[in-house]
């Protein structure tokens, strides 16, 4: 039976290293093991070129060469005859590989070594199995097309949300339901650039909204830095880029710092850009404790469902900017049925903590402390997006880009923390402040 | 020529060890050895093969002897490769005790880094053992780095 190289994906996934063998033109063999791999269509293969200078000198002369690849999941190994073609040191490919190589070497430290310098290009012509003393296992593969059925299913959910945290939701569980992937966070990037926030996750023991990555670190920020995928299939060497696993609110409460959620033990992570009119929304990640959880088609279909999530939450984001412009009707609330609590603000960071809590700080921080304020003086619990954009007293010229988001924010975490205040969106455009007990506001001085 | 005790000793370890032949058309081959025996005075390494799994590439050193091996410990990379002259020879009965303690010990070092036996079988074979019997003219730094494809050492 033919071996397509299509067939052996698996072995594609950097998990096992590869092997290639040349020869010089005195017939003196080399040997070397190769760090990526990467199928670039039923005939041909590239190999990432760092440091295996010999192989590269070998076949310039002498274009024939063995590969060897191994399939991680059974230990099957594969001998492919290729013939060297050409070296690409430009190009999507090129760039590709580049990526990936830098976001899995920054993660073990040894960024300096891995500097791609070129791929070499090989044709396959032919492919055989090394004979094994262990029958070859029937590893069950997904079913092709199933990951574009899955992703029409998001796709649908997304479509039918309206505003950024439904859309959010409708991602985060799209993803459980129609894919099964069941630990998955959304960041979103903070109008300055430099920051990536949580919004929503789910699968996680703490859900970690209002924690931030820097763009540039670590697989999210790196996917987020060069806008394109980044998936590692065996995580096993790879140290994890977030220690702060065993977070607690103690030490949200001492470093003012919400921290990322993660799983100790995953092996397998994808990180997909959300993109829309060119510009960088935010990240989509997942993970799972499983080796080769996210295959190639994963991938491919996940990040169509970041885009797609990426459009919705713009669209939804320039909506708000037209949305209602009727200041709510001054309402007689008497909302004194709790007991009353304390919230201090932070000037130098907007950070606010309730009852000694830390709740969050920046904008989001900043917007809970306007909303009070007028709350106390007017009475008043309904508010307009609008209103809160055109606000002389929040002096923020670059809210109006995401002041859906930052709302999001706030309304997660007070409920994550179940304040004693809490932010329901009642309509496009809209929300109301529910305040249990009187709140005390103060200033704190440092 | 002398080898160097620390390389023997590492040769010796627990270490991966690839093979690369190429035969009458310059058509390289690959394959792996399960287990080696450093005679350092003799600047000699015995290699044990399955020549049942890798029959191309004991057919190669038969017809021309060109061999290059690398070493590589599956840990941290560190790699050295030697090259030179080989000759087949019958598997005697401590090649195979050596293939013997060699896959046990492999399997266990690959184990701790979470690779299961049943995965890393396929690679420890010692069916129809031979050994190849390797006369070293080369040895290279291949660690990954800079100094990968370093000569260290070279003997007439």
């Amino acid at each position: 039976m033919t071996i397509r190289l299509r067939d052996l994906a698996a072995c594609f996934e950097g998990v096992i290293p590869s092997i290639i063998a040349t020869a010089a033109p005195d017939g003196m063999p080399n040997i070397s093991y190769l760090s990526h791999v990467v199928l670039v269509d039923d005939e041909r293969v590239a190999l990432s070129n760092q440091f295996f200078s010999k192989t590269a000198t070998n076949v310039r002369a002498n274009p024939a060469a063995a590969v060897l690849l191994v399939d991680p999941r059974d230990g099957g190994q594969y001998r492919l005859d290729v013939i060297f073609e050409q070296t690409l040191d430009s190009g999507g490919l090129f760039e590709e590989m580049a990526i990936q190589l830098r976001a899995t070497s920054t993660q073990v430290g040894i960024g300096e070594v891995m500097r791609l310098r070129g791929v070499d290009i090989y044709r396959v012509r032919g492919v055989q199995a090394v004979p094994s003393p262990t029958p070859r296992q029937e590893v069950s593969s997904r079913e092709a097309g199933l990951q574009l059925m899955a992703a029409a299913a998001v796709a649908r959910r997304v479509s039918e949300a309206s505003d950024v945290g439904t859309i959010v939701d409708a991602v985060l569980d799209g993803l459980r339901e129609a894919f099964s992937f069941k630990h998955a966070m959304l960041l979103l990037k903070e109008s300055a650039g430099e920051r990536l926030v949580t919004v929503g996750s789910r699968g996680y023991e703490r859900s970690g909204i209002g924690s931030e990555v820097l763009v540039g670190e670590g697989i999210i920020g790196t996917a987020a830095s060069e806008r394109r995928p980044v998936r590692v299939s065996d995580m096993s060497r790879i140290r994890r880029f977030s220690s702060a696993v065993h977070a607690s609110s103690d030490e949200e409460n001492r470093t003012r710092t919400i921290a990322l959620p993660g799983m100790p033990d995953a092996m397998s992570q994808v990180a997909l850009p959300m993109i829309a009119h060119g510009v960088l929304r935010g990240v989509l990640f997942l993970e799972s404790s499983q080796r080769l959880a996210f295959t190639r088609e994963d991938e491919a279909a996940l990040a169509v469902v970041a885009l797609q999530a990426a459009a919705a939450l713009a669209l939804a984001e320039a909506e708000i900017l037209e949305g209602p412009s009727s200041v709510p009707v001054v309402a007689d609330q008497s909302v004194l049925t709790g007991r009353g609590f304390r919230v201090v603000h932070y000037a130098y960071d907007d950070s606010i903590f309730i009852d000694n809590e830390y709740l969050i700080k920046g904008v989001p921080g900043r917007l809970l402390m306007y909303l009070l304020r007028i709350h106390q003086r007017e009475g008043r619990t309904e508010f307009t997006n609008r209103e809160i954009r055109l606000s002389e007293d929040l002096r923020l010229p670059d809210i109006k880009d995401n002041l859906e988001t930052r709302l999001l924010l706030l309304r997660r975490r007070l409920e994550e923390k179940a304040a004693p205040v809490q932010l329901l969106r009642t309509s496009r455009g809209r929300i109301r402040l529910e305040v249990a007990g009187r709140a005390v506001l103060e200033e704190a001085t440092s | 020529m002398l080898i160097n005790q620390d390389l023997a000793a590492f040769m010796a370890s627990p270490v991966m060890i690839i093979l690369g032949t190429r035969d009458d058309a310059l058509v390289p081959e690959i394959a792996r050895a399960v287990g080696a025996v450093v005679r350092r005075e003799e600047g000699c390494v015995d290699l044990a093969v399955s020549e049942w799994q890798w029959s191309k590439t004991v057919a190669n050193v038969r017809a021309n002897g060109q061999l290059a091996v690398t070493f590589a410990r599956p840990s941290d990379y560190v790699s050295y490769q030697v090259k030179g002259h080989a000759t087949v020879a019958s598997a005697a009965a401590e090649h195979v005790a050596l293939a013997r303690r060699y896959i046990e010990s492999m399997a266990s070092t690959l184990g701790e880094l979470g690779l299961e036996r049943r995965v890393v079988a396929p690679w420890l074979v010692e069916r129809d053992l031979v050994t190849l019997c390797l006369s070293v003219q080369e040895i290279f730094v291949q660690t990954p780095g800079a100094k990968a494809g370093q000569l260290i050492e070279q003997f007439p």
